[in-house]
């Protein structure tokens, strides 16, 4: 073993040789939604998904299995495979869009179109790379904008990509390797670990850890699937059970990884039905619950932690107020008709960071937008879910970094001044610790949505304001995927550009991202700053 | 009864000092050959040399015979160890000394007399339950109370605002207060005085009443001292004992704990909920200071080192503080407690022994009162006793001995002259050492 500091080339190897790992996991992956475009007759797309897998074990199994080093990795490492890792994955995952889009012939693609509709098919929208790139970032980092303006006619198969995509992406691709791939070491595990996910310790390993989580996410997902369908078939008996299975299939993924993608035209919207909405609200917020958590309460029988997380019950609580608030807001502008059920509904999809959506926020007062924001996407649900955002853990202790404050100066200097925070006691420096991470966090999150709508808001197209310009922002940049319509195919390519990485460092939280970047610019090297 | 005592320390060699005069068979194991000659020269009893985990030592005791074996070393493994070897090899009923406090509250998991531990003691937590005690009624130096609480014992020093000073103790005594409670005994200059009929009280005076229930007011009103409440409490030093006094009251006073150690300030911040902790030196007096102990109701000084405690409670009493309790290793000081101007002076080891004092020798002598020579001795009368069914005024008492009160079903009673004896009645007598033999044969 080698204990000098790797060098430039040992690091490229050692993040290559993770990423390959990532791809395999891939590669088998697509195999999935092939099997389901032969299962609708749809030849094309299976090939499409077929070359695609083939291409990515190719990949995978070269850079996975031919790499070798003898270097552990190190912090900024795993940092690197984390931020590399996704854009990597984003882009493989991409080809399957961009070649079922070419090789599908024009008549074929045509009959993707539901019957009774004439409008041509959206699947050659993907013809554009980027657009493909845009929609499978979309999908991995389950935030639900998309460049398909007509979601049904892009075929069965593509559909349900889009949505396995979220359900993938959902609980960290990352974890999910891990608990497929055996890895070299223990802290090679711990640190791609820790660099995605929360960094909670649940399982004696963190391979059983990581296994626990996707059990548990696995789970919660089928049964979501399975609510929807029994909910659908009670609410709307006259809609067809093939359509019903599918809908409920593809939405139980999209709600349990808070993803938001949709196989309606308009979303949950397209169902008409209020009972439909509500339906929908449980994949939501189950989605929006901190996987760990789960994992504590069902796995580990921690059955006290329901009434104790205090992550958990803020989120109840924010969720009530919060749908409250917005939906008298939107009431006492009176722009839109049903303000409380498109209050319930929308403010849940956006704390969840769902992005469902039932009504057209170009439409809304600006302080709706703004309220729906800054409480619902800017905020996003508990930390360890799959959702975006600020994390309400981070809100939380910045709420507390104030009241600490305040205190601190009603104490003498000497008193060691402890913190209550989710039910442990933080001794000052710990408090710090976590105060000060949330609020670097929080600042540099507030940077990127500055940027991002700043961006937005001069090339957009024209007759949007700056609120449509900070709501499409923070949705991108929230994992959200509720849009009041800046997001379309023909939308600037710049703009496009910023929204997937909005994307790409809003999944990431900002800071690995950040860690690549200097990694790339500045080098490895320690510096003084 | 034949008893071993593991461990000449502190604990050890009070508690063989207090059971020897009452059981002939002790012998005392210690690994130090110097300690056992101190023992042997300064108590007379038999003494082992050697590892009391060690099957020869404990054999050589006389485990085999024993009905008592107490481990009282400093180290809580081999108290343990020493316990269960001894149990098995026929010691009857064991006690050990521990530092583990979850070996006393959480018995769920394990307790420890189910593997042959028959009790625990821990001079830590039994200290701060002395202070528990003392802080609830602050006026008050001393209170325990007998047979469940049908009697109790109160001290309190009569302060020179009382109207008693330089008044006659019998003469001060009005009929209708003798109902309900008496003097037993003044501390007064290292020497301790049962009142007879020509004792004057003074000022300084440690007084020691015995009562009948909730009889404190009455007391306070006769002694002319009043009860304060407490509420804030500052304790300095936060090591084992500090913990458990803050672990302990935390749930009935605001408290603040200074200690010098950070590690030590961060295991209590994190594990006492409820409890200020400061970082700091508790002999400084600017951050005694700043940390405004004067707006603090009791100081309690419990660090290691015994002048420290006593100086931060002198620094308290600067501050005004109303009532100062150190801890002290030195038994040997409680007599100057007063004279130093501290309020209340305690040694967990005292504590301890006599805590197991008390748990085995229930019955005959019940307790030793801090500092002083009295002791209370409990006699039940038999129907063969000469002295039942005579008013007390013809019975000839000893000198020096004192009738603090009498239980009788369960009740407690206080005598006058008119008060007879009768078969089965517990009598609770207050006499010097030197008056034992007389007041023995009296009663028996």
């Amino acid at each position: 073993m080698n204990f000098f500091h790797p060098t430039r080339f040992d690091s490229v190897k050692m993040v290559s040789r993770q990423i390959g790992g990532l791809h395999i996991v891939l590669g088998y992956s697509l195999i999935l939604p092939g099997l389901v475009s032969l299962l609708y007759a749809e030849f094309f797309s299976a090939a499409g998904f077929f070359i695609s897998a083939i291409f990515a074990l190719l990949m995978g199994h070269l850079s996975y299995s031919k790499i070798t080093t003898q270097h552990e990795p190190l912090s900024y490492h795993a940092m690197m495979v984390a931020s590399l890792g996704w854009l990597s994955i984003v882009l493989m995952g991409a080809i399957p869009f961009y070649l079922i889009a070419w090789i599908t012939p024009a008549d074929i693609a045509q009959q993707f179109v539901p019957q009774g509709s004439n409008y041509p098919s959206s699947l050659y929208f993907f013809r554009n790379p980027l657009h493909a790139i845009f929609e499978s970032m979309s999908g991995f980092t389950t935030t639900g904008l998309s460049m398909a303006t007509r979601e049904p006619s892009i075929g069965r198969g593509l559909l349900f990509y889009r949505h396995y995509t979220q359900l993938l992406g959902g609980a960290g691709f990352i974890v999910l390797t891990l608990s497929l791939l055996k890895q070299s070491s223990g802290k090679t595990s711990f640190l791609m670990y820790t660099a995605e996910s929360t960094g909670e310790w649940l399982q004696s390993t963190v391979i059983e850890t990581a296994r626990s989580i996707w059990k548990v996410y696995l789970g919660l997902t089928l049964f979501c699937i399975v609510f929807l369908i029994v909910g659908t078939y009670l609410l709307l008996p006259d809609y067809p059970l093939g359509n019903n299975i599918f809908d409920a299939i593809n939405h139980g993924m999209a709600g349990m990884s808070t993803g938001g993608f949709s196989t309606l035209d308009d979303s949950i919207a397209g169902y008409n039905s209020f009972g439909m909405e509500l339906l929908h609200l449980l994949p939501m917020i189950l989605g929006s619950m901190a996987l760990p958590f789960y994992v504590k309460v069902i796995i580990n029988k921690k059955y006290d932690l329901i009434w104790k997380d205090l992550q958990t019950i803020s989120l109840i609580i924010l969720f009530i107020v919060g749908s409250i608030v917005l939906s008298v807001m939107l009431n006492f502008s009176g722009k839109i008709s049903e303000p409380f059920r498109v209050g319930l509904f929308q403010f849940v999809s956006a704390l969840s960071t769902t992005g469902w959506q039932t009504s057209d926020a170009h439409q809304w007062d600006s302080a709706s937008v703004f309220f729906i924001v800054m409480s619902g996407m800017v905020v996003g649900s508990a930390f360890g879910a799959t959702v975006g955002g600020l994390k309400i853990i981070r809100v939380l202790a910045l709420m507390k970094g104030v009241i600490w404050r305040i205190n601190s100066f009603f104490v003498s200097d000497n008193s060691v001044n402890v913190v209550r925070f989710n039910q442990q006691r933080l001794l000052p420096e710990e408090a710090r610790k976590e105060v000060s991470s949330a609020a670097i966090f929080t600042f540099v999150y507030m940077v990127f949505l500055m940027l991002g709508t700043i961006v937005s808001y001069y090339t957009m197209d024209a007759g949007f304001g700056l609120k449509d310009a900070l709501f499409e922002s923070a949705s991108a940049q929230g994992t959200v995927g509720l849009s009041c319509g800046i997001t379309h195919p023909e939308m600037s390519t710049t703009l496009e550009i910023t929204y997937i990485l909005q994307m790409w460092a809003g999944r990431l939280e900002i800071i690995p991202f950040l860690v690549l970047v200097r990694a790339v610019v500045f080098g490895t090297k320690p510096r003084i700053v | 009864m034949k008893i071993i005592i593991s461990g000449s320390g502190d604990v050890g060699f009070y508690l063989a000092k207090l059971l020897e005069r009452e059981y002939q068979d002790i012998t005392i194991i210690d690994t130090e050959k110097e300690k056992l000659e101190y023992v042997q020269t300064n108590l007379g009893i038999l003494t082992v040399l050697g590892d009391s985990t060690s099957y020869k030592v404990l054999k050589e005791a006389g485990v085999k015979q024993a009905d008592l074996l107490i481990s009282v070393t400093s180290d809580e493994s081999t108290n343990i160890a020493t316990c269960l070897i001894g149990k098995k090899l026929g010691a009857k009923f064991t006690i050990a000394r521990i530092n583990n406090m979850e070996y006393l509250i959480d018995k769920k998991t394990l307790d420890l007399k189910d593997i042959g531990i028959d009790d625990l003691i821990s001079p830590e937590s039994l200290a701060a339950r002395e202070i528990k005690h003392i802080l609830r009624s602050p006026v008050l130096t001393e209170t325990f109370q007998v047979e469940g609480g049908s009697l109790e014992v109160m001290g309190l020093i009569l302060d020179n605002q009382s109207p008693l000073n330089g008044q006659l103790v019998h003469g001060s005594m009005h009929e209708s207060i003798l109902d309900n409670f008496c003097m037993a005994a003044i501390h007064r200059n290292n020497t301790t005085i049962i009142p007879n009929a020509s004792t004057i009280y003074n000022e300084g005076d440690q007084l020691y009443f015995v009562s009948l229930q909730n009889q404190k007011e009455q007391i306070l009103k006769y002694t002319g001292k009043k009860e304060f409440e407490i509420r804030n409490v500052l304790v300095i030093g936060g090591s084992r004992t500090g913990k458990y006094i803050a672990l302990k009251l935390s749930k009935y006073y605001n408290i603040k704990v200074i200690e010098k150690d950070l590690s030590k300030c961060h295991y209590l911040a994190r594990h006492i909920p409820n409890v200020h902790i400061v970082h700091g030196d508790g002999t400084d007096v600017k951050l005694l200071q700043d940390e405004k102990v004067y707006d603090y109701d009791a100081v309690v000084s419990v660090t290691g080192n015994s002048e420290t405690n006593i100086f931060t409670c002198l620094i308290a009493k600067e501050f005004g503080v109303k009532k100062t309790i150190a801890m002290v290793e030195n038994i040997g000081l409680f007599d100057y407690s007063h004279k130093m101007g501290i309020d209340t002076l305690i040694n967990k080891k005292l504590a301890a022994a006599n805590f197991i004092f008390r748990t085995i020798s229930k019955g005959g002598v019940f307790s030793h009162l801090h500092g002083v020579d009295a002791e209370v001795q409990e006699f039940i009368l038999s129907e063969k006793s000469k002295i039942i069914h005579k008013p007390l005024r013809k019975l000839q008492l000893p000198d020096n001995a004192l009738i603090g009160g009498v239980i009788r079903g369960g009740k407690g009673m206080m005598v006058n002259n008119d008060f007879m004896f009768e078969a089965g009645d517990k009598v609770f007598v207050f006499s010097l050492p030197e008056n034992h033999k007389k007041v023995n044969t009296f009663f028996k």
